[in-house]
């Protein structure tokens, strides 16, 4: 390789790294533009939307697609916003908790999705959920950055922050997929009549069972971000918190259950376990697939929850 | 290591420099690529390099003992040592267990009930595809058609070569020994045209096909629930996967060898703009197709004994070739299916006296590749089947979107590397030398857009599609 060559190689990295760069700040600031007006859309609309109303918010939802489509917030309060979101585990939720503000007095329900804390794979990753908020917000870049599950380039390049979600979000800006206005997060799952022999054929071979051993470990990371949801909760005297996992349509594997039920006792958080609630009812109406309610199931879900709510503070 | 990963993004520089400060001695340049290529390859699994050496020196001693060979009787017979050696250890690591577990079923049909033979076998990544380099050397020696090589560090580096070990393309010996055997020189043109191929290759994988893999993934794994709209998308988006996940594999692999100094065959010509099957396998995976007509249909006897046994020929070659990906009976009839539609083409060309199809051979083409590729990617023949029929039921409702936005941003990155592939075929400019066209500049810009597109895009995916194979 002679000199020339050598030259021209370095002209091409040079460049490369100098345009890509400028490129990139100038795409990344113009989407953060475009970002900030978006309220609506699971790319970043749903979170801008609870970042600007959380601490305005007596009753908050935490947890998965299960939380979002279980958990009726309007049952409990008008003033109420359910922030569950599709494939997120406690990493994200935990994180989002911690950004509330102390002092505020509020009903703060996370939804535990109790497979997921004795899954020995689960690595943190969903936290990557929150990463259109790197740089932009301190304690989720801070909670990013302990996670240390974002790429090392995500500091050079900061679109990276928007992968993935770049369309959605220009589709949100440009045609809003609902009036946020109005909007509380719960967004119920409703069966149609085409969905229906589906749903039935899908239930009758449910079996929530596959991986069921006595020897289940709560994962070491989970735990920790619990246990960071746990010092939060000492810090926010004026918050009551409230450990619920919703109903599974046919879940033969209760030994997780019980491990996790203890685990929360020892906590010394409230917990309550209703997977096994309508187990026994086998009314297929409660339900979308196994993990999964229907309006139906979910409103009366919601319902039941809040009774019992009103039951345990008398 | 994978291509698409941080270590390769340290792993090539690294090597790179380190290799042009040897420019003067190819000989140590030969040697550092061949450390190289052990250490690419053991960051997998380096257990499995004694048989990348074993295969190499086994054929390194044959290649030259076949040469030596006084008379066809004492050549064949060295000949048959390396095909033995190479068929057997292919046949131990990837289809003992098949074989032995469909003498099971077989058996069992007939009323005989037979023990579990099955062994806990881990296929070696790459396997198929050295074996086949290594295979090509001895039967090119045993037909004169290039010498033995008597250097052994430059033949193990032929074997091992890591742009191309894990997935090829299936380099000729003689292709490439000589430049092994040879001083190599870096220019303008091979930086230029690597250093583009290479970010093209990325984009295909790392955005185009990832992307389209989340959807076919959620639909393969749960079609029994899917009607048939959702079926035939998935089917769509799986055939653009696996086209843009190995081409970007082959581009990624022929780029980096430019950096060395390298010049690979190419691998893939648009296959999707083909009028017939057999354009098709012109353009598609063109280093295995080239090698089953060289080294099989040509032996089995090609056109040569006349029109029924041509048919013989083509459908064993395809059904063998099937074979190669994987030892399933899905690939056996994907390969059948091709072997099938390849002799319809012959006996329709030479019916009808013409020589290709008029524009509708596109549609005709894709649909049969399509149909294929549902065996290729169904985890067994009765999903297959399954598929198939929910398919041609046409239950067409509404199509299953999932999440709205994998699916916009795989069909808009579809879009593009569906243009980009457009605009590059019809220059009449190969993709392998698309990047001289460009000044520094340019070519500066262009990758700095592919890695914003990246950054925005990528989609992590385990890994190469081929890999498997």
């Amino acid at each position: 390789m002679n000199s020339e060559i050598l030259k021209k190689l370095l002209k091409i990295v040079a460049l490369t790294l100098l345009i890509s760069y400028g490129l990139d700040k100038l795409l990344f600031f113009s989407l953060n533009k475009i970002s900030d007006k978006v309220m609506t859309g699971q790319a970043i609309g749903k979170l801008n939307h609870f970042l600007s109303l959380k601490d305005n918010t007596a009753f908050l939802v935490f947890g998965n697609s299960r939380a979002n489509r279980h958990i009726d917030v309007n049952i409990f309060s008008d003033n109420g916003y359910n922030m569950g979101v599709d494939g997120v585990g406690i990493a994200y939720n935990s994180t989002l908790i911690n950004t509330l503000e102390e002092d505020k007095k509020q009903l703060v329900l996370v939804h535990i999705d109790t497979k997921n804390f004795f899954d020995a794979d689960y690595d943190g990753s969903d936290i990557r959920g929150l990463k259109t908020k790197y740089q932009r917000d301190d304690k989720i870049t801070q909670a990013l950055d302990n996670s240390d599950r974002l790429s090392l380039f995500q500091k050079f390049y900061y679109c990276m922050n928007y992968n993935g979600n770049a369309i959605g979000i220009i589709k949100n800006y440009f045609k809003p997929s609902y009036d946020y206005t109005t909007y509380n997060g719960y967004d119920p799952l409703s069966v149609s009549s085409s969905q229906k022999t589906m749903r039935d054929l899908v239930l009758s071979k449910a079996n929530i069972n596959k991986d069921c051993t006595d020897k289940c470990e709560v994962n070491p990371l989970a735990l920790d971000y619990l246990k960071s949801i746990k010092s939060f909760t000492e810090t926010s005297p004026n918050k009551t918190f409230l450990f619920v996992t919703s109903p599974m349509y046919n879940d033969d594997c209760n030994s997780d259950n019980v491990k996790f039920s203890a685990l929360m006792k020892d906590l010394g958080l409230t917990y309550w376990d209703y997977t096994n609630l309508y187990k026994n009812k086998k009314d297929n109406s409660y339900w979308k697939d196994p993990t999964h309610m229907s309006k139906k199931g979910a409103e009366a879900f919601s319902l039941y929850l809040l009774k019992k709510y009103k039951a345990s503070k008398n | 290591m994978l291509f698409n990963s941080l270590e390769y993004l340290i792993f090539l520089p690294i090597v790179f420099i380190i290799y042009w400060l040897l420019k003067n001695s190819y000989k140590k340049q030969n040697i550092l690529l061949l450390i190289s290529s052990y250490v690419f390859y053991g960051w997998w699994d380096y257990r499995f390099l004694s048989l990348i050496i074993f295969s190499s020196f086994l054929d390194y001693y044959v290649g030259q003992k076949i040469e030596e060979a006084t008379g066809e009787k004492n050549k064949k017979r060295w000949l048959l040592v390396s095909l033995c050696s190479n068929l057997g250890l292919l046949g131990v690591f990837k289809y003992y267990n098949f074989f032995a577990d469909s003498f099971a079923s077989s058996m069992s049909t007939f009323g005989w009930e037979v023990n579990d033979l099955t062994l806990n076998i881990i296929l070696p990544v790459g396997i198929s595809f050295y074996t086949f380099q290594t295979l090509s050397y001895s039967i090119d020696i045993y037909r004169n058609q290039i010498k033995a090589s008597r250097d052994i560090v430059g033949f193990f580096t032929f074997v091992s070569l890591f742009p191309q070990l894990v997935a090829g393309p299936i380099e000729r010996a003689s292709n490439l020994i000589p430049q092994i055997e040879n001083k190599r020189n870096l220019n303008v043109t091979l930086i230029k045209t690597g250093v583009f191929q290479i970010f093209i290759g990325l984009f295909r994988k790392v955005a185009i096909a990832d992307n389209l893999g989340i959807y076919v993934d959620s639909v393969y794994g749960n079609y029994d629930i899917h009607n048939s709209s959702t079926l035939l998308i998935a089917t769509v988006f799986y055939a653009f996967q696996i086209y843009f996940d190995f081409s970007g594999y082959s581009d990624i692999a022929i780029g980096s060898a430019k950096l060395f100094g390298f010049n690979f065959n190419r691998n893939f010509n648009f296959p999707y703009f083909s009028k017939t099957l057999t354009e098709f396998w012109r353009r598609w995976h063109m280093s295995l197709s080239f090698w089953l007509r060289d080294y099989l249909y040509i032996s089995l006897g090609g056109n040569r004994k006349g029109i029924v046994i041509t048919y013989r020929n083509l459908l064993l070659t395809m059904l063998i070739g099937g074979l190669w990906h994987g030892s399933s009976w899905n690939f056996v009839i994907w390969g059948g299916i091709h072997g099938l539609f390849l002799s319809l083409e012959k006996y329709t060309f030479s019916a009808l006296k013409i020589k290709t199809f008029n524009a509708f051979g596109y549609i005709y083409t894709f649909i049969v590749v399509l149909i294929s590729w549902i065996f290729f990617r169904a985890p067994d023949l009765q999903s297959a089947s399954t598929i198939i029929t929910e398919i041609f039921s046409f239950n067409y409702g509404s199509l299953f979107i999932g999440n709205i936005n994998s699916f916009i941003n795989a069909l808009l990155l579809l879009s593009i590397g569906f243009l980009i592939d457009l605009k590059i075929f019809r220059s009449d400019i190969p993709l392998e030398d698309y990047g001289v066209r460009y000044s520094t500049v340019r070519l500066s810009v262009i990758v700095s857009v592919i890695i914003l597109m990246l950054c925005l895009f990528y989609s992590t995916a385990e890994n190469f599609i081929y890999f498997q194979f």
